[in-house]
């Protein structure tokens, strides 16, 4: 049944020519393969014969490096297939998630894995596709071989084929139940290994190491019983594995010997026998193969479900009235926000308040443009940069990270970073504006003085700043504002805030309730509502 | 690597019972290749069926045996790799709770990768134990039974298969390099897009689109590249050993002729000769060659990774005994690194029993590193730190824990009952106790609500608040008899009343309160004030720096929001 990854894998498949390459190789591997075990029979012969044949010794040895270079070749031509279509596969699938933009409409988690893992395995496709077939053709030429040898050793052998698929069935069967328990448990440690390395001050200062790690290794005994519990089902499907090659061995064995005494075949033959039968058994221990594809198709089909998402698209976006910054017309984005109309004059410092919940982000989010409207209009002019509460800090330095998305060199970069009253942390840190952000020890309100260094650095006629310095104490926050309104002079602001200081501070308030507009005004006008006062203090 | 070594060796005993069963395991690679041979020798080439059947039955009876073998042998695998992964889970936990260095503290996707580094080391040995044991004893068995039957010829067997076994030896350093880089490649890969797609909405905010599909798509390429990199090597490498393999085969039936002739050789040897080679010797060839180049690889670099998550702690715990309860600084310095600016410079201070000390600042100025330097988690780069006249990191670790107590701002609750959680640092504590504390810090509500101390917590605090979990830290180290109290932001989740409320109840217990701020408000409360802003810090009581320092000051002008300038400060 075809699935919708089937069209992706086919096109990952013939953008490359090295398939066919794979293909010609593998045909002449495997006929050199299958050739061997005859050569191999009738030098056998020659030898006891006494007399040596030196076509006979090149025959067996021409096969032989045939069927050796023919393996390295396939090596290096299937890592070359399986990585070149991964990475395109990963790259198509990053352009498409960022295209999709924010807010997405895949969790970041499950992205990552899509990009990280399901590409991987799509990317097998052609590979896994090829060994199934080679083990096919080469089982079905070894019966063939063994026909022509004696049709009876091909008919004992086909009997055991149908008890090897029935073997493998049980095994995977047989394990699911400890495999889940393992993971379980695993799961557990884990969970409490992460609860402890975020208490690791408390227990380094009480010096609890010790006993803390025995709190978090309590599951441990459950974690090894389900884990002999999975040896001894391997055991058991070890066994029966174990016994079945010799069984057909057996079978074939016997019918060879009577075809000996019988002068049908040479001792030589028997060899011949043994070796077709170890390669018509290669199908068994392939089976596993057919889950590996299965995986591929349903790997296929979760990147293919993020590359028929449609991309919307920012639109354009009109200017607004004259002296306006920014202009809500009817704004409404299902579930947050509903008709809210708002005129921000061009150089204003407007602050956004509300209790949590009510829309707040929703509202910094599409006036910037970062996020789209159900449905009214957004009317703004000029660049807007944006800062966040919990920003990610994005590229490859601390520097970078300031100025990531444009050209800007190291000067605006550490201006930014000035402004933004995080230079001097930076200095301090082991390599300066150098360091790379996975290693740089940052705070919360490090990360924030640094996210609003990258919106800064932009010089942007609008700056949105949600909740973007919550963080900090108050004196750095009055430190960063001073900063911006030297550093950005004249541009308008629009600040979501928990804080009555920031909120007076303001030229303008927007009062939000619910997702509504419940007044705007100056923060003295408004302090005279009780469910004003409420907003800032919980209501005590 | 040693340690994982010493590890399996540690479980000798299992591992010596592994061989005793891989011995019956190989019985059959020893005697089949010679039964094959006489059953077709001396039974069906010799006209007697009968016979040839017999031998056959007798290498179908040890075919049996070896299986038996094999199944004990998985079978008795999981007592050496569950106790192996079971000593190595144990170290590389104590490893990371007791990590000396205190920087950078693992986080979620951290553990995640410590789980399935450990995973890889417990598949890998187990693939590893199976995979070398069986060439081990199938090599032996085989060659010991090729000696037998074709003693002649012995050499030009071996011979290929020991030169082919050396030069796989000589490849293993750039084979162990490249796969190392390939599995970097991976990590960087993984890496890169996990940033990238968990700030989509800061890559659209940026507008830099570009710029992070160019970050992705660079790992992305780096690791397709050294994906291939790595099959040259593992190419080259299945080549020598396939060479090994096939290349006595070759020199047997070219040799054999004039041997045979002279009657030196028998069918039947031939025959078995090469039933020993293509059966037994080239599969397990073959299997070390796969093992060798993905398997111990992958344990090499799970192992590398997990060291350098759990590195070993130094251990070497001081022997001073303080003389009392108080606490000298003497020109303090400490830095991140020799060419950092210091965080705090020459920095003097006493500090005795009754004591009220806050420490404010701008934030990221290194408030928290005071913690860490007063509960000795750390040394200073130059001056002293003295508790009751010792150096404070070189106190016996037991009296330091004992007598001085951290409350950090993350807060640490586990998964079990909330007694448990409360008793941590104070095991003997009674019920009432307990309850005392919590009344004390006003958590009494919040016990209430979750359901007394018998109540079970979920992880990481799950169904709690921020500020609930700062309360139940708070009651934990309430408690405890410590005479030196560090509230290290640990109030910041809490409302204003409430952290008021535990800054009083702390300063009612007898001996030292110090409080880094996260509010101002403290510092109105303590006795006294040092003032961190990334110079020379400034100490002293709140009325005299508001007097003589224009940077306290200007802090407190900041702090209320509500009043305006022109507005008296509030006194304390």
């Amino acid at each position: 049944m075809a699935k919708p990854g089937d069209v992706l894998l086919f096109s990952a498949v013939r953008r490359d020519f090295r398939p066919w390459l794979l293909l010609l190789n593998a045909a002449v591997a495997t006929t050199g393969g299958l050739l061997i075990p005859t050569a191999l029979a009738s030098a056998v012969d020659m030898a006891l014969s006494g007399k040596f044949v030196l076509v006979t010794v090149l025959w067996l040895l021409l096969l032989a490096a045939t069927e050796i270079v023919g393996d390295a070749i396939g090596i290096v031509l299937a890592a070359s297939i399986t990585s070149r279509a991964t990475a395109w596969l990963r790259k198509k699938l990053s352009r498409h998630l960022l295209a999709l933009g924010h807010p997405s409409p895949f969790a970041a988690g499950d992205a990552v894995s899509r990009v990280t893992g399901d590409c991987g395995n799509a990317g097998s496709v052609v590979v896994t596709l090829m060994s199934l077939i080679i083990t096919v053709v080469s089982s079905a030429g070894s019966i063939v071989a063994l026909a022509l040898l004696d049709w009876r050793l091909a008919a004992v052998f086909a009997v055991s084929v149908p008890l090897a698929m029935l073997l493998v069935r049980t095994h995977m069967q047989l394990t699911a139940d400890d495999v889940l328990a393992y993971q379980q448990v695993s799961g557990e440690i884990s969970a409490r290994l992460l609860d402890a390395v975020s208490g690791k001050r408390t227990i380094a200062a009480a010096g609890i190491a010790g006993r803390e790690a025995g709190r978090v290794l309590h599951p441990l005994p459950r974690l090894a019983a389900a884990g002999a519990g999975m040896w001894r089902t391997q055991a058991k499907m070890m066994w029966r594995a174990g016994l079945l090659l010799p069984a057909v061995e057996l079978a074939v064995l016997v019918a060879a010997g009577f075809g000996i005494l019988e002068g049908r075949l040479t001792a030589g033959d028997v060899l011949a026998a043994l070796g077709y039968t170890a390669l018509g058994m290669g199908i068994v221990g392939q089976l596993p193969q057919l889950t590996v594809l299965e995986r591929t198709r349903a790997s296929a089909t979760r990147i293919a479900e993020v590359l028929d998402t449609p991309i919307t698209g920012r639109p354009a976006v009109a200017a607004p009235r004259h002296g306006a910054a920014l202009e809500l017309r009817g704004v409404t984005v299902e579930g947050a926000l509903h008709d809210v109309d708002l005129v921000v004059p061009a150089g204003a410092f407007c602050a956004v308040v509300g209790s949590s919940g009510a829309g707040k982000s929703t509202l910094a989010a599409v006036l910037g443009g970062l996020s789209a409207v159900d449905s009214g209009e957004v009317l703004r002019d000029g660049e807007v940069g944006y800062a966040f509460e919990r920003p990610a800090l994005l590229g490859t330095t601390i520097g970078r990270s300031i100025g990531y998305g444009t050209d800007s060199g190291a000067i605006e970069v550490r201006d930014a970073a000035v402004a933004a009253q995080v230079h001097d942390v930076l200095i301090r840190l082991p390599q300066g504006y150098e360091t790379p952000v996975a290693e740089a020890p940052l705070s919360g309100g490090e990360a924030q003085r640094i996210g609003l260094a990258r919106a800064i650095v932009r010089d942007p006629e609008l700056l949105v700043l949600d909740d973007a310095t919550a963080s900090l104490d108050t004196v750095t926050e009055a430190k960063v504002d001073a900063a911006i309104t030297t550093a950005l002079s004249g541009r308008t602001r629009v600040v979501v805030t928990h804080r009555p200081a920031t909120a007076a501070r303001a030229d303008l308030v927007v009062w939000l309730e619910n997702g509504r507009v419940r007044g705007t005004g100056t923060h003295r006008e408004l302090w005279d509502d009780d469910d004003y006062r409420a907003v800032f203090t919980g209501g005590e | 690597m040693r340690f994982y070594l010493s590890t399996l060796a540690g479980h000798r005993r299992g591992v010596l019972i592994l061989l005793g069963w891989s011995m019956l395991e190989g019985i059959p690679a020893f005697f089949g290749g010679r039964l094959v041979g006489t059953a077709v020798d001396q039974g069906f080439a010799a006209g007697k069926p009968t016979n040839g059947v017999l031998w056959l039955l007798a290498f179908a009876g040890l075919a049996v045996a070896g299986a038996l073998g094999q199944r004990q042998v998985f079978a008795r695998l999981g007592g050496v790799v569950e106790p192996m992964r079971d000593a190595l889970v144990t170290r590389i936990v104590s490893g990371v709770l007791d990590d000396p260095s205190h920087r950078g503290t693992p986080d979620a996707s951290a553990v995640a990768m410590i789980t399935r580094h450990v995973e890889v080391v417990r598949d890998a040995t187990a693939g590893v134990l199976i995979q070398a044991r069986a060439l081990l004893v199938t090599t032996v068995a085989a060659l010991v039974g090729l000696a037998t039957t074709a003693t002649a010829l012995i050499w030009l067997v071996v011979a290929p298969i020991l030169l082919a076994l050396v030069l796989f030896a000589l490849m293993l350093p750039s084979l162990a390099k490249r796969q190392r880089d390939a599995v970097m490649a991976d990590e960087r890969t993984a890496e890169a897009t996990g940033s990238v797609l968990s700030g989509l909405r800061d890559v659209a905010a940026c507008h830099a689109e570009t710029e992070a599909l160019r970050d992705v798509a660079d790992q992305v390429d780096q690791q397709a590249r050294a994906t291939v990199v790595v099959a040259w090597a593992n190419s080259l490498r299945a080549t020598v050993i396939a060479i090994g393999g096939f290349a006595p085969i070759v020199l047997l039936v070219a040799f054999a002729p004039p041997l045979v002739a002279s009657g030196r050789l028998t069918t039947g040897a031939a025959l078995a000769a090469v039933v020993y080679l293509t059966n037994s010797v080239n599969p397990a060839l073959h299997g070390l060659a796969r093992t060798t180049s993905t398997v111990v690889m992958r344990l090499m670099v799970a192992l590398k990774r997990l060291q350098e998550a759990a590195p070993r702690s130094t251990g070497d715990a001081g022997e001073a005994v303080p003389s009392n309860g108080e606490f000298v600084l003497r020109d303090v310095t400490f830095g991140w690194s020799p060419d950092a600016e210091p965080v705090v410079r020459g920095l003097s201070l006493d500090l005795r029993p009754g004591d009220h000390l806050a420490v404010v600042g701008p934030s990221g100025i290194g408030k928290s590193t005071m913690a860490s330097l007063l509960t000795g988690l750390m040394p200073p780069d130059s001056g002293h730190v003295l508790f009751g006249g010792a150096p404070v990191d070189q106190v016996v670790p037991a009296v330091r824990h004992h007598a001085i107590a951290l409350i950090p701002q993350e807060t640490y609750l586990f998964t079990g009952t909330v007694r448990e959680n409360l008793a941590l640092l104070a095991p003997c504590a009674t019920d009432e106790d307990l309850t005392d504390a919590v009344k004390k810090v006003g958590a009494e509500p919040l016990l209430d609500r979750l359901g007394g101390l018998d109540a079970t917590l979920g992880h990481a605090g799950e169904g709690l608040s921020a500020g609930e979990a700062q309360l139940l830290a708070l009651a934990r180290v309430y408690v405890t008899s410590a005479s030196i109290v560090i509230l290290d932001e640990a109030t910041s989740h809490l409302d204003p009343a409430a952290e008021a409320r535990v800054e009083r109840a702390f300063a009612r217990r007898d001996g030292i309160l110090v409080v880094i701020a996260h509010r101002l408000s403290s510092a109105l409360r303590a006795n006294r004030v040092l003032v961190m802003d990334g110079g020379k810090p400034l100490l002293g009581a709140h009325e005299h720096l508001l007097k003589t320092s224009a940077l306290y000051g200007q802090l407190m002008l900041a702090w209320d929001p509500t009043h305006h300038e022109e507005t008296p400060l509030p006194k304390r």
